[in-house]
C-alpha cells in the first residue's frame, strides 16, 4: 500500500483522538466565551485517574468509564463554586485563573504520583494488531477510533437533537436571551463545563495506553487542542472534528515528507488559518 | 518637590536597584530580577496600558537573546551596539507579530500570540545553524562598556554587571514612565478601556496598538539581550512558551496599570521562586494558587496590596496613574 | 496566635536573601558542593535521584581533609540559562565543586560557567561536545558519549545477528541525535549494512505512529532507536503496540536504565535490546558496595541517575583526598589520569579530554516470568570500552 495512504489512515486515527480532546474546549468557548487554559489539565487528570483505577484493581473498562466521570464531577464543582465568580471579570482573568488552575493540577499530579511517567497496558482483548493488505494497525487504536466516533455521534445528537443541545446552541448566540426565556443559565454553564472537561478526561484515559501517563501531558494536550480549535473554529463542533482530523493527517504525512518539521508544520498551518480565515474553517465571528 | 512627586516611581525603581544588593546575596540573582523586571514592563505596557494579553513576550525575549548573542559572537560587536541591535530586532519582530495579531481581538488575539510563540519556538529549534538549536548559542561574551577604547564600566564580576544593568534599567524605566505619562500613554489607556469609543473619537487603533507592540518588543528584546550576556548563553528556553507564561505571570502578580508594579511582580517571582525552589520542588503549585487568588480577589496584584496597606497606615497613595476613574475626576 | 513581634521576626527570617543559601552553607569551613540538576520540569525524576546520589556520597564520606561537607541542590529546571545563573550564584557563595547536569544543553552551559569561576564540574550528560569541541579544564564527564554507545550496542548485536542487514533509525533532531546517527552510519558502512531509512523528529514529539509506519514500510531487520528519555519510551511503547517486535529486532541505543524499565514495564521490554551506561547487576566490586549501600539506606536498587551522581561526587572527593587540597587546580591535576575502582570496574579519567574511560553495556529485556525480583528487568549481554582516540575528539584544551 502506498506510504502516503498509510500515513493518511494513521493520521485519521490520531486525529480522532485530537478531536475528542479539543471538542470540549470548543464548546465551552462557544457557550461560556472564554478559553479554558486548564483544559489540558483535565486531559491529564483523566489519564492519571484511569491509571490510578487500574492500580487499585479495577479493570480497564471500569477505569475508562470512571475517569471521565470523576473529571467531569471535579470540573462541575470547580465551575459551580469558584469559576462562576470569574465570569463577570475581564477575560484576562479567566485566562489567568485557568492558567493558575492548570499549574496547581499539574503540580498536584506530581505530588501524588511522582515526576516519573507511568504505563497502562491496554486490556488483553484489545492487544495485538490487525492487518489489511500492507497496513498494520494496533487493535487498541482502532478501538480508540471507534469510541471517539461514537462520542462524536453522541455529542452531535445532543447538540442537534435534544432540548439541552438547543439551549446550548441558543446560549452560544445570546446568553441573555436564554435566561430571559426563563432557563437557569448557571446550571447549563456548569453542565457544559463539566461535559467539556469529561470529554477531555475521556481523551486522556483513552490516550494513556498509547503514550503512557506523565505529568506534562497536560501542557502538550493544551497546545494540540488550541491548534485544532483554532483551525476548526472556536465554538464549532464540526470544526473540532475537521480540525482534529486535519491536524492528525498533517502530522502523520509530514513524518514521511519532512519528519523534523512535523511540529512546525502544525503551527504554521494554524497561523495560516488564523490569517486567512480568522474564525477558523468552520467557526463564526465572535 | 514637585519633581520628586512627579518622578516618584522612577525614584522608587532606582531605590529598588540600590536595595537589591543589600537584600540579595548574589549579583546574578539581583541582575535576573532587573532583567525580568524589564520584560514585565514590556508586557505591562501591552496588558495594563493597552489591554492586550500577549502570550508571545517570550518571542521578543528569545530573539533579543539570539540577536545579542549573534552580534557578540559573529560580528564581535561591542556592548551597546549589541544591545541596541537586540532592541531593534525585538521591535521589528514585534511589529510583524503585532500586525498579524491585532487583526483579532479578545480571546482570538491571545490565541494568535500563543500560536506565534509556538511557531517561533519551532523555528528557532529548526534553524539550528543560526540559533544553536537545542544547545543554544554558547560562549556569549560579556564585553566591558567602553567608548573609543577606554573602559568606562567593567562588567566581569556579577556585581559589576549588575551595576551596568541597573543603570540601563533605571534609564528604560524613566523612558517608559515618560511614554506612559504622555499623550500616547493616555491614548493607549483609552484604547484599553473602550476600543470602540476610542475609534469613534478618531484614533487610529491599529497604529496605537502597533506602537505599543513595538515599544514592548524593544524593551523585551533588550531584556533578552542582557540575559544572554549575564548567563553567557542564548538558550532555546528563552523563546519557549514557559518564558512567555512566566513573564505574563510576573506582570499580573505585580499588578497591571502601573509600571512600578511590574518591578514588584518580577522581584517577587524571581526571588520567591528562587527561594522556594530550594525548599519544595512543587513551588509552582503555590504560584498557581497565587494566580487564582489574584484573578479572584487581588486584581491589582501586589501593587494593589501595597496600596491597600499604605491606605491602612493612613498614607494616601497618589492617584493611580492608570486608574481612569481618577482621570475623570481631574478633568470634570 | 502570633504576636506582632514574633511575626516580624519570622518575616525578617523569610527575607529571600537571608535564606537563599546561608543555612545550607552554615559551616563556613565546610567543603561546598553543588548539585545542579532538574528538580522540576520533565526531567525532575532524574534530578531527584541524582540529588539523592550526591547526598548519599557526601554522607558516606562524612569529613574530608578534616573538613565537613555540605551541598546545595540547584534546580536547573532543565534550562541552560537557569542552570548557569544558579551556578553563578552558588559560586559567588564559595562553592567550587559541582556534579550534575542531566541534559546536554545545561551541562554544556554550566561547564563553561564553572570554568570561568575556577571550579570543577563533572557531568553524566551525553553530548559529544562536552569532552569534544567544547571541552575545558573544569569539565569532566563520567558517561560514555555517542561513539562508545553505538560501538558497544550496534557491533555486538551485529555479531549476534549477522543476517540483520537492513536497519532503520529513528533520530531526535539535534546535535546529540546527529552524533548517534553519524556513529551508527559509520558502523553501517563498515559492516555493509543497508540503512533503509531514517526518521528525524523534534524533541517535543510524542506521537511516533507516523515514523513507525514509515519504518514498517521499509521492512528493516532492526529498528534502531536513537532518541532517549520519555521519547524513547514512547517510541518503544508505540512500536510494540504496532506489533513490530514480531517482525524485527528493536535496539534502543541510549536507554536510561532502571527508571525507564519501571516506566515501561516488563511486557514491553521483553526481547528488546537496550544500551545502558549502568546497570545495578554489574559484577564489579565497587558496584556491589554501592548496591548494598543503597539497598540498606534507601531500600531500592540504584538507578542510573542515582549511581551516576554518586560516582561523580565520589570522584571529586577522592581527588580532593589525593591532592590533599581543596584548591580546584590541584584537584583537577589529581583527577587527570586518575584510575579508580568504579561502578563498571576499573575506570580511568583521560587527561586529554577529561573523559572517564568506562564500559558501556548491551542489555536485553526479559520476560516477566523470568524476573527473579521486581528490578530484574534485563540481562547484560555484552560490554566494553569504546572511545574516540584523543586526536579525533576535537578537544583542544589550552
Amino acid at each position: 500500500m502506498n506510504i502516503y495512504l498509510l500515513q493518511v489512515a494513521n493520521g485519521i486515527g490520531i486525529g480522532m483522538l485530537y478531536f475528542l480532546l479539543a471538542v470540549g474546549l470548543s464548546i465551552v468557548f462557544g457557550l461560556l466565551r472564554f478559553v479554558n487554559f486548564a483544559h489540558g489539565a483535565f486531559f491529564l487528570l483523566g489519564a492519571y485517574l484511569c491509571f490510578q483505577c487500574g492500580e487499585m484493581g479495577l479493570n480497564f473498562w471500569w477505569s475508562l468509564l470512571l475517569a471521565p466521570l470523576l473529571v467531569g464531577l471535579f470540573a462541575w464543582l470547580v465551575e459551580r463554586f469558584v469559576l462562576r465568580h470569574v465570569y463577570a471579570l475581564p477575560h484576562h482573568f479567566h485566562i489567568l485563573f485557568t492558567v493558575g488552575l492548570a499549574l496547581v493540577l499539574q503540580e498536584a499530579v506530581i505530588a501524588f504520583w511522582g515526576p516519573l511517567g507511568n504505563n497502562i497496558s491496554p486490556p488483553d482483548l484489545l492487544q495485538g494488531v490487525v492487518m489489511a493488505g500492507g497496513f498494520v494497525y494496533p487493535i487498541y487504536r482502532l478501538f480508540v477510533i471507534a469510541v471517539t466516533a461514537v462520542m462524536a455521534l453522541l455529542l452531535w445528537w445532543v447538540l442537534e437533537g435534544t432540548r439541552l443541545g438547543a439551549i446550548v446552541r441558543a446560549g452560544s448566540e445570546s446568553t441573555e436571551m436564554v435566561s430571559l426565556l426563563g432557563l437557569n443559565i448557571n446550571r447549563i454553564f456548569s453542565l457544559v463545563f463539566a461535559l467539556g472537561a469529561a470529554t477531555a478526561g475521556l481523551a486522556g484515559a483513552l490516550a494513556a495506553p498509547i503514550r503512557g501517563v506523565d505529568p506534562f501531558m497536560g501542557v502538550e494536550a493544551l497546545g494540540i487542542a488550541f491548534v485544532v480549535v483554532v483551525i476548526g473554529g472556536l465554538g464549532s463542533f464540526s470544526g473540532a472534528l475537521i480540525g482534529g482530523i486535519l491536524v492528525g493527517i498533517v502530522q502523520s504525512v509530514m513524518s514521511t515528507v519532512w519528519s523534523e518539521g512535523a511540529h512546525l508544520m502544525i503551527y504554521i498551518a494554524m497561523a495560516a488559518v488564523m490569517l486567512l480565515r480568522p474564525n477558523g474553517l468552520l467557526g463564526r465571528a465572535s | 518637590m514637585k519633581y520628586f512627586v512627579h518622578f516618584r516611581f522612577t525614584l522608587l525603581a532606582a531605590l529598588v536597584t540600590l536595595l537589591l544588593p543589600l537584600l540579595v546575596g548574589s549579583g546574578s540573582l539581583a541582575t535576573e530580577v532587573l532583567i525580568f523586571a524589564l520584560a514585565a514592563l514590556g508586557c505591562n505596557l501591552l496588558l495594563g496600558y493597552t489591554g492586550l494579553l500577549s502570550f508571545g513576550q517570550g518571542i521578543f525575549f528569545g530573539i533579543g537573546s539570539y540577536t545579542t548573542g549573534l552580534a557578540l559572537l559573529r560580528l564581535q560587536a561591542p556592548l551597546l551596539p549589541s544591545l541596541l541591535l537586540a532592541m531593534l530586532i525585538g521591535a521589528a519582530v514585534a511589529l510583524l507579530v503585532g500586525w498579524f495579531a491585532i487583526r483579532q481581538r479578545g480571546t482570538y488575539f491571545v490565541m494568535l500570540t500563543l500560536a506565534f510563540a509556538q511557531m517561533f519556538y519551532f523555528l528557532a529549534y529548526t534553524m539550528k545553524d543560526l540559533t544553536g538549536g537545542d544547545n543554544g548559542l554558547l560562549d556569549v561574551p560579556r564585553p566591558n562598556l567602553s567608548l573609543f577604547g577606554h573602559t568606562m564600566l567593567a562588567t566581569t564580576s556579577p556585581w559589576q554587571y549588575y551595576s551596568f544593568v541597573a543603570i540601563v534599567f533605571v534609564l528604560v524605566f524613566w523612558l517608559l514612565q515618560r511614554v506612559v505619562d504622555s499623550v500616547l500613554g493616555r491614548t493607549l489607556l483609552a484604547v484599553r478601556d473602550n476600543e470602540t469609543r476610542a475609534a469613534a473619537v478618531g484614533y487610529d487603533i491599529t497604529l496605537l496598538k502597533l506602537t505599543a507592540f513595538v515599544i514592548s518588543g524593544a524593551v523585551t528584546g533588550l531584556a533578552g539581550g542582557l540575559h544572554a550576556m549575564m548567563t553567557g548563553v542564548a538558550p532555546l528556553s528563552n523563546i519557549e512558551y514557559h518564558t512567555s507564561e512566566a513573564i505574563l505571570i510576573m506582570t499580573v502578580i505585580g499588578g497591571t496599570g502601573n509600571l512600578f508594579a511590574s518591578v514588584l511582580g518580577a522581584s517577587f517571582y524571581v526571588l520567591i521562586g528562587n527561594w522556594l525552589s530550594t525548599l519544595w520542588p512543587r513551588w509552582l503549585m503555590l504560584l498557581g494558587f497565587l494566580l487564582i487568588g489574584v484573578s479572584l480577589y487581588l486584581h491589582k496584584g501586589l501593587f494593589g496590596v501595597a496600596q491597600a496597606l499604605l491606605r491602612k497606615f493612613g498614607v494616601r497613595p497618589a492617584a493611580d496613574i492608570a486608574d481612569t476613574t481618577s482621570v475623570k475626576e481631574q478633568h470634570p | 496566635m502570633l504576636n506582632r513581634r514574633d511575626f516580624l521576626k519570622l518575616s525578617a527570617l523569610a527575607a529571600p536573601g537571608a535564606l537563599s543559601f546561608s543555612d545550607v552553607f552554615a559551616q563556613t569551613d565546610a567543603i561546598q558542593f553543588g548539585c545542579p540538576v532538574p528538580m522540576s520540569g520533565p526531567f525532575a525524576a532524574n534530578g531527584k535521584y541524582a540529588d539523592m546520589g550526591m547526598k548519599l556520597a557526601l554522607q558516606k564520606y562524612g569529613k574530608v581533609l578534616g573538613k565537613n561537607l555540605s551541598y546545595a541542590t540547584l534546580d536547573t529546571e532543565g534550562k541552560p540559562a537557569t542552570a548557569v545563573r544558579k551556578v553563578q550564584e552558588t559560586m559567588e557563595k564559595g562553592a567550587r565543586f559541582f556534579a550534575g547536569g542531566i541534559l546536554s544543553g545545561e551541562a554544556l552551559a554550566m561547564g563553561k560557567e564553572v570554568e570561568k569561576g575556577g571550579g570543577i564540574f563533572i557531568t553524566t550528560a551525553g553530548a559529544d561536545e562536552i569532552t569534544g569541541s567544547d571541552c575545558n579544564h573544569a569539565t569532566f564527564r563520567w558517561s560514555v558519549p555517542t561513539f562508545g554507545a553505538i560501538e558497544q550496542t550496534v557491533r555486538p548485536l551485529l555479531e549476534k545477528m549477522p543476517n540483520a542487514k537492513r536497519w532503520y533509525t529513528i533520530t531526535p533532531q539535534y546535535v546529540f541525535g546527529d552524533g548517534l546517527l553519524s556513529a551508527a552510519k559509520a558502523v553501517f558502512k563498515e559492516k555493509g549494512i543497508e540503512h533503509v531509512g531514517n526518521s528525524y523528529h523534534s524533541l517535543a514529539e510524542k506521537e511516533f505512529s507516523g515514523y513507525l509506519t514509515n519504518a514498517m514500510a521499509a521492512k528493516p531487520d532492526v529498528l534502531l532507536l536513537l532518541n532517549f528519555g520519555s521519547q524513547s519510551s514512547d517510541t518503544l511503547r508505540q512500536a510494540v503496540s504496532f506489533g513490530m517486535k514480531n517482525n524485527m529486532t528493536i535496539l534502543m541505543a541510549w536507554a536510561s536504565g532502571l527508571e525507564q524499565f519501571e516506566t515501561l514495564g516488563a511486557d514491553i521490554c521483553d526481547g528488546v535490546y537496550f544500551g545502558a551506561q549502568y546497570w545495578h547487576a554489574i559484577d564489579a566490586p565497587f558496584n556491589k558496595e554501592l548496591v548494598q549501600l543503597v539497598n540498606s539506606n534507601l531500600k531500592i536498587e540504584p538507578n542510573y541517575s542515582l549511581a551516576g551522581s554518586y560516582i561523580c561526587t565520589k570522584i571529586i572527593l577522592d581527588a580532593i583526598i589525593k591532592a590533599n587540597s581543596t584548591d580546584p587546580k590541584a584537584v583537577i591535576a589529581a583527577m587527570e589520569g586518575m584510575k579508580y575502582e568504579g561502578l563498571t570496574g576499573t575506570e580511568e579519567i583521560r587527561k586529554s579530554d577529561h573523559q572517564v574511560i568506562k564500559n558501556y553495556y548491551l542489555l536485553k529485556g526479559k520476560a516477566k516470568s523470568k524476573m527473579r525480583n521486581k528490578d530484574d528487568y534485563a540481562d547484560i549481554i555484552s560490554f566494553g570500552k569504546s572511545f574516540l582516540a584523543p586526536d579525533k575528539t576535537m578537544c583542544k584544551m589550552a
